[in-house]
């Protein structure tokens, strides 16, 4: 069911209209978590927060752990339950990036607007894969690892591309023609109108939908270990990401765990380029130098020859 | 402090309150909408009279069934006072501590009324504030990580903003699209505030009768319509969830196109018709008593001949108003141009703050940093600037640990003041409007200056000399800025030129405002800079702007006077004052701007290019 505790209710994610680029990286991202977690830009309005919640409902039935921008650094790291010092008990209270862990992503809204401190933080624990907290008496070094999932507006801001560089994928929010916008609208208030409607059909249809995605995703996850990936896809990507002038060797990685995700969430048995062409954008977009994060005809065009020579 | 009035009683049966105006019946009606449907928790009215925040308030607060007062937000809202609430008790011999929700979300998940927050000028918002409001209106669930607390749930808080048309634009587009209800209201400015509340009693009636309503094709499709193809999905959201509530409000099955209209109508969307008859005459329908509002009087301004055929037609586009624009040379925010819609920043073009949802990314640890107002608190460093309520409660919280006889408070406890980033700089500029000509655009030199301002996130003091519109043309005008980026600031480089120059009264003020600041912020200002734009002649002696007569001959008094004045200036402290001339090169008396940067200590800066030569090697014409 897609509703979640405190009166909650999210969308489904079967029943979100549009932003199809988005749903796949997302998916991708749940089928192989190596992938690093995915970077959604988008301009107000694109359901971009609405979606990732409605993910992790569908494919952990629970929210994902979230990390709001004015979150403080003793929920970020963890510290002690002030009631129960009080009482005069020591209890340790798990920090956000711990949770995280547990689930195996870290959502951040508006990850744009996060103070510095806290993505230095952040940055930190992703980079090493340790926790290491000395402070207000905790003295504790863990191992973590979770994908980070942002949302973000271009309109207020950038982010460092120390940052940028730790999403593995990055998506931008696509404009919805007419009917899509129309059906989009037509959903919302259907769902809001069914919450009201006790037994509603159309609830029990969206989460029967819900369900067969996520089968769907675990068998994916399920098979993904054993698709092979050939050394003409490797080079392909190598070559790919040499003429986008990508910085760094994590895009050409990140592309090819991207790339056997979609051939496992599609069935292949083996990853072919086309399933390399598909997620490239979202690989390398964030990974060049001076890059807007747009991925156009000329982008297209530079690697085009590469994969009709295969 | 806002504090509700007594709940009415039901009206007796038959009777019926006095009717009020029609933007009274517009602004209760879609109050009672926001109370009524949560996913309209935003309300930003657009200039409203001041003295009208706190009746609305109240009415507000009475449709919500909120009996304690509102919790008000502005510029020194900080995330302390928003997010938990930390309580003090004391239990026996010991201080005990709890933290909880705070008031901006401890109605989340509960029975009863929810919070009203009420922010009477959206623009002075605090950034801690601005941020509570992009996380929670419009949001399905509002996550809080808070100095120990957790809380998840769906947000149930109403907001009421208010908020001037003509800086609207001012504000992060990210934050305006989340208020779902966005009207202009300074048509409601003669109301008397106690009419506000005569319709309270018919729609609270009503609204405890709302069943749940379908929104048909026809009214998605009149609701495109109406906003155009470029509005933004919350928007069309908004206006569709409008009508769907005034169709359950009347207590229609379905909302149609017509509730798209009147919904379009109550927020004082351009181009919308008034109905042609009386929703009143139609006689009461259930659950619908007195349905104020559906009824309005024709607005007289739009019930002109052809309105019933504007309203099948889309108007020119999301907020774009009917009238024509502004005179052109009106640069800035123009009120007649932005008003009467309910997307005022789409119709204005102004330099936006970058990043406004972000806290300062500037601020240096100098004197500064003990002067700037307190927005929240910190491990103190050292023993400056303690905050002691803190740093008390930083020590209750380890008493037991401690097992001392007494309350202990050790250096591990003290907490010191975290402070807003005051400006350490300020921008002073003269600028004397009749010394420009049509060939010569001063913006060139002025800009490294702007661009030093920007950067250093400087205060922005603006003297004018000379200017068409001044109000008094013996006096020079004066304004502050908070930054250059005030719109203000553009407007009056654009300004054109009268005929005085009074320009020893406008150095006079720049001394004045150069000693007022450093009086009131005096260590913390750093670095200030006097740019003078002019080519030193004044027509108009201090004592004539000073008294506002004139009388006789003036001769070269007005230019003596400036002399005089830059001199008081050049004997300021030079260590934290730096002044700059732009010469203007206009002759015969091309040596007044060096005189007047001589009396300063200015650095005198070309503001007109050199003359082009042409092919025979004479200046060309400029």
């Amino acid at each position: 069911m897609s509703h979640a505790a405190g009166g909650v209710h999210i969308l489904p994610y079967s029943r979100v209209v549009g932003q199809d680029e988005l749903k796949l990286a997302l998916e991708l991202n749940h089928v192989v978590p190596r992938i690093g977690g995915v970077l959604m830009a988008g301009s107000r309005g694109t359901a971009k927060s609405t979606l990732v919640r409605a993910f992790a409902l569908m494919a952990h039935g629970e929210l994902p752990v979230t990390l709001p921008i004015n979150a403080t650094d003793d929920r970020v790291l963890g510290g002690w339950e002030l009631d129960a010092l009080i009482r005069g008990e020591a209890r340790p209270q798990q920090g956000l990036l711990e949770d995280a862990a547990l689930s195996g992503m870290l959502y951040i809204d508006e990850v744009n607007l996060l103070e510095d401190h806290l993505i230095n933080v952040i940055l930190d624990v992703v980079s090493t894969g340790v926790l290491s907290v000395q402070r207000e008496g905790l003295a504790t070094a863990k191992h973590l690892a979770f994908g980070l999932v942002g949302t973000m507006n271009p309109e207020e801001g950038g982010l460092r591309p120390q940052l940028l560089d730790r999403f593995g994928l990055m998506v931008a929010a696509e404009h919805l023609d007419v009917d899509a916008r129309q059906r989009l609208i037509r959903t919302v208030l259907d769902f809001e109108e069914e919450l009201a409607v006790a037994g509603s059909e159309w609830l029990a249809v969206a989460e029967r939908d819900d369900a067969a995605i996520r089968a769907r995703l675990e068998e994916a996850r399920q098979r993904v270990r054993h698709i092979p990936v050939p050394d003409t896809v490797v080079r392909l990507c190598a070559q790919a990401a040499e003429r986008m002038d990508a910085v760094g060797q994590r895009g050409e990685i990140v592309a090819t765990l991207a790339a056997r995700a979609l051939a496992a969430r599609e069935g292949a048995d083996l990853v072919e380029p086309r399933h390399l062409q598909r997620v490239l954008p979202m690989a390398l977009r964030h990974r060049r130098p001076e890059s807007s994060f747009e991925w156009g005809f000329e982008d297209e065009d530079r690697v085009k020859d590469l994969f009709e020579t295969v | 402090m806002v504090t509700p009035p007594p709940r009415d009683a039901p009206p007796p049966q038959g009777s019926r309150a006095p009717e009020p105006d029609e933007p009274v019946l517009r602004l209760t009606r879609l109050l009672a909408c926001s109370a009524i449907e949560p996913r309209l928790a935003g309300v930003l009215l657009f200039d409203l009279e001041p003295h009208l925040i706190d009746p609305v308030a109240h009415l507000f607060a009475e449709l919500l069934g909120i009996t304690g007062p509102p919790l008000m937000l502005g510029a020194q809202t900080r995330d302390e006072d928003l997010w938990t609430r930390t309580r003090l008790r004391q239990d026996g011999g010991q201080v005990s501590v709890s933290t909880g929700p705070g008031p901006l979300i401890e109605a989340d998940g509960r029975d009863g009324p929810p919070q009203l927050v009420v922010v009477p000028e959206l623009t002075r918002l605090s950034v801690a504030g601005m941020r509570a409001a992009v996380q929670l209106l419009g949001s399905d669930v509002a996550v809080v990580e808070h100095t120990g607390l957790r809380h998840i749930a769906r947000p149930r808080a109403r907001w009421l903003a208010v908020c001037g048309s003509a800086e609207a634009a001012q504000l992060s587009p990210h934050l305006l699209d989340r208020f779902a209800l966005r009207v202009p209201m300074a048509e409601l400015r003669g109301a008397r505030p106690r009419r506000l509340l005569t319709a309270v009693p018919a729609l609270r009636h009503a609204t405890e009768h709302i069943a749940p309503v379908s929104v048909s094709n026809d009214a998605l499709g009149r609701v495109r319509t109406l906003l155009g193809p470029e509005a933004g999905i919350r928007r069309e959201l908004a206006l569709a969830r409008l009508a769907r509530t005034l169709a359950a409000l009347d207590g229609d099955r379905a909302a149609e196109a017509r509730h798209a209209d009147e919904a379009a109508r109550l927020i004082g969307l351009p181009g919308v018709a008034a109905p042609k008859t009386r929703a009143l005459e139609r006689g009461p329908s259930s659950g619908s008593s007195g349905r104020p509002g559906a009824g309005d009087r024709p607005d007289t301004d739009r019930d002109v001949p052809g309105a019933g055929r504007e309203a099948e037609e889309r108007p020119g586009g999301p907020g774009r108003p009917l009238e024509g624009p502004g005179p052109e040379e009106q640069v800035g925010a123009d009120p007649a141009v932005v008003r009467d819609t309910p997307f005022p920043e789409d119709a204005v073009s102004v330099l936006r703050d970058f990043a406004p949802l972000r806290n300062l990314w500037q601020r240096t640890m100098g004197p500064a940093a003990a002067r700037g107002a307190v927005v929240g608190s910190r491990r103190a460093e050292d023993l400056r600037d303690l905050a002691y309520v803190p740093t008390v409660r930083e020590a209750a919280v380890h008493q037991r640990v401690r097992q001392t006889a007494r309350f202990t408070v050790t250096p591990a406890d003290l907490r010191s003041h975290l402070r807003a980033g005051a400006s350490e700089r300020l921008l002073v500029l003269l600028l004397d409007h009749t010394c420009r000509d049509a060939a010569w655009d001063w913006t060139h030199a002025l800009t490294p200056f702007l661009q030093w301002a920007y950067t250093g996130r400087a205060a922005a003091q603006v003297i004018e000399v000379g200017g068409a519109d001044a109000a008094d043309e013996l006096k020079a005008q004066s304004f502050s800025a908070r930054n250059v980026l005030d719109p203000r600031v553009l407007t009056a480089l654009e300004r054109p030129a009268g005929r005085a120059t009074p320009l020893a009264h406008g150095v006079h003020e720049a001394g004045r405002v150069l000693r007022a600041a450093f009086r009131q912020h005096g260590n913390a200002l750093v670095e200030a800079w006097l740019v003078v734009v002019t080519d030193g002649r004044g027509n108009v002696p201090l004592t004539v702007s000073q008294s506002g007569r004139l009388a006789g001959q003036v001769g070269a008094e007005g230019v003596e006077d400036a002399l005089g004045a830059a001199e008081r200036i050049g004997a300021m402290d030079r260590t934290r004052v730096r002044t700059a001339v732009v010469d203007p090169a206009r002759e015969p008396y091309g040596d007044l701007p060096f005189r007047l940067a001589a009396a300063l200590g200015a650095t005198v800066v070309t503001g007109r290019p050199a003359p082009e030569t042409d092919d025979t090697g004479e200046p060309g014409e400029r």
